[in-house]
């Protein structure tokens, strides 16, 4: 089991970012990853940068940010969720160990 | 024991579980998860409960002494989108929102009259809200369903005749953004747009980024609460400054204001999490009945509200909001909680703008002005509406309201046309015209919102 800091990002860090989360949680510990996830705005991802591994966001992020980024709406749409479960795992080095 | 008596006493953290428990067995999902979604759901009630009771209890003194000793009288206390949307939620119309909404929805796209599929079910509580303040009005329940009804098939024509341009500008393709607050200001935002670029303002670009820079404090819902509570401290304890209570006051609550900002949503976001089984069941047994014609998905604005230009002008206009909310001599709404909601105001107002903050935010502060009006106006009802839906005020004499939805002026064209035949017949005949006129002029009326490409939808 790979531990796995996920930054969910949207534009309130409380509305679609939850729902994000959970399914974030849901799948990647399907894929052998243990997810632990924090949730925040937009706004507030500089802030929030400690530990991170990767950033799943619904809203576009702008600024200079050193961490892999990944935008989608598949959680929230139901369309195409393995994708950007694959999408994730890639950006996270694709490494289960 | 009277039905009415039963659902009184059980209250909205026991019945709404309830209720949401079983249409989440109509929807076909997991009895489990939903069981404990259901559990959520009343949790993140008493949450929310928690804290506006806390906010209350702590802003209207203070206010009280303000409009007693400084003659600021802003007695209206704003609670926010997270208040609005649990009295919603909790009233009687927000019981049956859900199956109205998805019914709604369901025969205006089988009729072929929007193209949307809103499975955004958080947000159906706009629509209970209008509802809600209607039932608050006339004591109709049916009258208010009716509201909440219109409200959601004027909103999804609005989602629709925005796609284009919300797709275009966010990079969003297959979305639409049927938001009961953020799509009620594109029908004004446009004319004064058209205003505006005839006085070549668009021709004034600012830079989002370091409007960030010099005004990200406006942007920290924490730091206006702070703010916010240390001067309304300040204006109430004007005549005892000498006296160092006074400062312990003020210092207080400063820090209740800034703990409501930042824990007011962490509560929203519990009963959010609950919703979560219901929304996907909600979407899955539309697309699964959309029958292969295309259809957008109607999604939650703040997937689009992290961006540069609506960030940047709502930083801008926290300011305006105050200053407009102390000038306006008719207004009477302290601004608070929804400080934080001005993304959402003029985030669907950006593509119409292209971006351009001045006009933005020009267009954000006569939203924002008309929109004090609008709230004092509807206090009385919003009142009335938490009282019914079980919240306690902290005493006969408070008043409260909000941006979202208090000051929405869909919400209010509404509450003010249904309690009449002819106001009803008036409201029909704006859907059914506005239906017409758009869906037989698509490719116009989606430029007009801010679209720069036919889409393949409406060529």
């Amino acid at each position: 089991m790979r531990r796995v800091k996920i930054l969910v990002v949207c534009g309130t860090g409380i509305a679609t970012s939850t729902v994000v989360s959970r399914k974030l949680e849901e799948k990647l510990s399907k894929e052998g990853f243990e997810v632990e996830t924090r949730q925040c705005k937009a706004s507030e991802v500089s802030a929030n940068l400690e530990g991170v591994d990767i950033i799943v966001s619904t809203t576009p992020i702008s600024g200079n940010v050193k961490v892999p980024i990944v935008r989608t709406l598949a959680f929230l749409t139901g369309v195409g969720e393995e994708d950007a479960i694959q999408e994730i795992i890639q950006k996270l080095g694709g490494d289960k160990s | 024991m009277t039905l009415n008596d039963i659902i009184s006493g059980l209250g909205v953290t026991v019945l709404l579980p309830i209720i949401l428990f079983v249409l989440g067995l109509f929807f076909r999902i997991d009895v489990k998860r939903l069981f404990r979604s259901a559990v959520l759901i009343g949790v993140g009630f008493i949450g929310i409960n928690l804290i506006l009771g806390y906010f209350l209890n702590n802003l209207a003194p203070a206010a009280q002494k303000m409009v007693e000793f400084t003659g600021v009288n802003l007695p209206i206390l704003d609670v926010g989108w997270p208040a609005a949307a649990a009295i919603a939620f909790a009233g009687k119309i927000g019981l049956f929102v859900i199956p109205i909404t998805v019914l709604v929805n369901f025969l205006m796209y089988v009729l072929h009259l929007t193209d949307t599929i809103d499975v955004d079910v958080w947000n159906y509580w706009h629509f209970a809200f209008t509802g809600g303040l209607v039932y608050a009005l006339t004591d109709n329940l049916w009258l208010g369903m009716l509201a909440s009804a219109i409200n959601a098939a004027i909103v999804l024509v609005l989602g629709d005749w925005t796609a284009p341009a919300v797709q275009q500008y966010y990079g969003i393709p297959g979305i639409s953004l049927p938001h009961g607050f953020s799509a009620a200001y594109v029908p004004i935002a446009i004319p004064i747009n058209w205003l505006l670029d005839k006085l070549h303002l668009d021709k004034i670009q600012a830079d989002p980024e370091s409007i960030k820079k010099r005004w990200g404090i406006f942007g920290d819902p924490v730091i206006i609460g702070l703010v916010l509570g240390l001067v309304v401290g300040l204006l109430g304890n004007l005549k005892t400054l000498n006296d160092a209570k006074s400062w312990f006051n003020i210092l207080q609550l400063g820090m209740s204001m800034a703990a409501v900002m930042y824990i007011f949503p962490k509560m929203v976001s519990i009963l959010m999490d609950g919703l979560i089984p219901i929304s996907e069941g909600v979407r899955e047994f539309m697309k699964s009945r959309a029958k292969g014609r295309k259809f957008y998905i109607g999604l939650d604005s703040a997937i689009a509200v992290g961006t540069p230009a609506a960030i940047a002008s709502s930083m801008i206009l926290v300011p305006i909001a105050i200053v407009l909310m102390v000038l306006i001599p008719q207004n009477r709404m302290l601004l608070a909680v929804d400080l934080a909601v001005l993304p959402f105001m003029v985030v669907m107002t950006v593509p119409i703008t292209k971006g351009n903050i001045l006009k933005t935010v020009i267009i954000g502060t006569i939203i924002i002005a008309v929109g004090l009006l609008i709230g004092t106006n509807l206090s009385p009802l919003f009142t009335k509406a938490a009282i019914q839906a079980q919240f306690k005020m902290p005493s006969n004499a408070t008043q409260i309201s909000s941006i979202c939805d208090g000051s929405n002026p869909l919400t209010w064209l509404i509450v003010k046309l249904i309690n009449s035949w002819y106001g009803v017949v008036i409201l029909f005949a704006i859907l059914v015209l506005f239906l017409y006129f758009y869906r037989t002029h698509r490719q116009t009326w989606e430029k007009i919102a801010g679209a720069t490409e036919v889409t393949e939808e409406n060529k």
